[in-house]
């Protein structure tokens, strides 16, 4: 399966151990991918904020790529991006903003607005199947209880994104089950952590993360599984100013899910960038590893 | 669709261009809103809100332009797009609040929250200078624009240690592309 890949600007910096990870798995489970050539960054929370069309011009140059690439799908591991590009192909569609992205542009887009969007998580259920990734497992995740934390832009807006459920979402749960873990029954798997707010309002992500981290606690998780380098980044990175606005310690490792992918298909912890998290999930390892 | 049966009626007889300009632009009708507050009720924010989701689209339907252009929670609105799902009459709010934040941008409004919008200028910058955003010197300018010069810097140190920050800056090859749409986009034209 031949399919062009978006990494975006996170997964090339402090997301390295997302993007490593997923190059890895994808070639295990027979997932061909292919860097979009010469992307640009799809603007993130920036762009959609003060420029709307910029927003969609800049993702319509890197789906205008996949097409000269003469793929016909992207795939991309950041939550943010996928919304992006995925709103740029849903607004490419309507004519009037094709002719007005072209004309800003100066790229053709014809093609651009055809290319499907899926977010990895997506591909890897919709198009691999969890029977496949069944056969493949070496390694089960025997006796981890985790949390799967989807958040906002895997699933939502539903018409746009039309994957699994906005409020109940169950797909990651499903993946880490057919590893082997057992997931928790929580009510934040589909709550915000504060998104693009990490350094401008950091207040945000202390109040909105925290609540997230409270409630992975209170289900018993061992550890919280991302599917989104700003999610982890959140969770991860603001988790000692939560511990010390809320007077509680929580050390809840925030994991990519194709770290743990990688692990119940055999690879190393090592392999899988583990030993890059911030809050070091080496009890958790310790628990599947004997 | 809802379309069919529901006949709201107007709050305001001020003859508002605004709510018309918001279905062009927006793509959405404020006129469906039922208002029952399902998008209060999801909003990940509405506890920090100044005014909240029901109440924004009601100032929509007010013409209350100023108000909306000068309201904080445009500037805190974490575009969750639980309110979107919620609405059963779909009304896009998310799109609402970035149209009348970049409406305000434009206009030279001053935001409510400087720090957020330096962080949005700065990014937006850095993808224009290079195509993509260079984190670790992203987060250096803020510090410094936003005169928090020890912000994080234990993080950035236990960050630095785990790899995860770099000093390299990446860059379109065709930057030339990228930059022309920032000269072109249609608000750049206007002002």
């Amino acid at each position: 399966m031949d399919i062009a890949y978006y990494p975006g600007c996170s997964l090339h910096s402090m997301a390295h151990e997302y993007d490593q990870s997923t190059r890895l798995v994808c070639k295990r489970i027979g997932i061909q991918l292919h860097e979009i050539t010469d992307w640009n960054c799809c603007g993130a929370t920036a762009a959609h904020s003060l420029d709307h069309h910029l927003s969609i011009g800049l993702s319509g140059r890197n789906l205008a790529q996949v097409d000269d690439m003469k793929l016909n799908q992207v795939t991309t591991p950041c939550a943010g991006c996928f919304s992006r590009l995925k709103t740029a192909s849903g607004e490419l569609k309507k004519a009037p903003m094709q002719g007005e992205i072209e004309e800003m542009t100066g790229i053709f887009l014809a093609g651009a607005k055809d290319v499907e969007v899926t977010h990895l998580l997506q591909l890897i259920i919709e198009q691999i199947g969890l029977e496949q990734i069944q056969k493949q497992v070496v390694k089960p995740l025997q006796g981890m209880k985790l949390a799967a934390y989807y958040g906002c832009l895997i699933t939502r807006p539903k018409a746009v994104v039309q994957f699994d459920d906005p409020e109940q979402p169950v797909s990651l749960d499903r993946l880490l089950q057919t590893l082997g873990a057992e997931t928790v029954n929580w009510s934040h798997k589909a709550e915000c952590c504060g998104g693009g707010f990490a350094a401008s309002a950091t207040e945000i992500v202390v109040d909105l993360g925290g609540q997230v981290l409270e409630a992975a606690r209170q289900a018993g998780a061992q550890a919280i599984v991302v599917a989104c380098p700003m999610c982890q980044a959140n969770l991860d990175t603001r988790q000692r100013a939560i511990e010390v606005d809320r007077g509680i310690t929580y050390n809840l490792p925030i994991i990519y899910f194709t770290q743990l992918l990688g692990l119940g298909l055999g690879f190393t912890a090592k392999e899988m960038g583990l030993n890059r998290l911030l809050t070091s999930p080496s009890n958790l390892l310790a628990v599947s590893m004997v | 669709m809802a379309v069919e049966f529901y006949r709201p009626m107007r709050l305001n007889n001020l003859n508002s261009s605004l709510q018309q300009e918001i279905r062009e632009a927006c793509d959405t009708d404020v006129e469906m809103c039922l208002e029952c507050g399902k998008c209060t009720g999801g909003c990940s924010n509405a506890h920090i809100f100044d005014y909240t989701p029901r109440k924004i689209v009601q100032l929509v339907k007010m013409g209350a332009e100023e108000t909306l252009m000068n309201m904080d929670a445009l500037w805190t609105c974490v575009a969750c797009h639980l309110c979107v799902d919620r609405c059963p009459s779909q009304i896009n709010i998310p799109r609402i609040m970035d149209y009348m934040r970049e409406k305000a941008y434009h206009q030279g409004v001053k935001a409510r929250r400087p720090n957020v919008e330096l962080f949005h200028e700065l990014m937006l910058d850095s993808i224009k200078q290079t195509g993509k955003v260079a984190e670790t010197q992203l987060i250096i300018k803020f510090n410094l624009g936003s005169k928090q010069y020890l912000k994080d810097a234990d993080l950035g140190r236990r960050m630095f240690f785990k790899g995860k920050l770099s000093p390299f800056s990446p860059n379109v090859k065709d930057i030339n592309q990228v930059r022309l749409m920032f000269i072109r986009t249609p608000v750049h034209k206007e002002g």
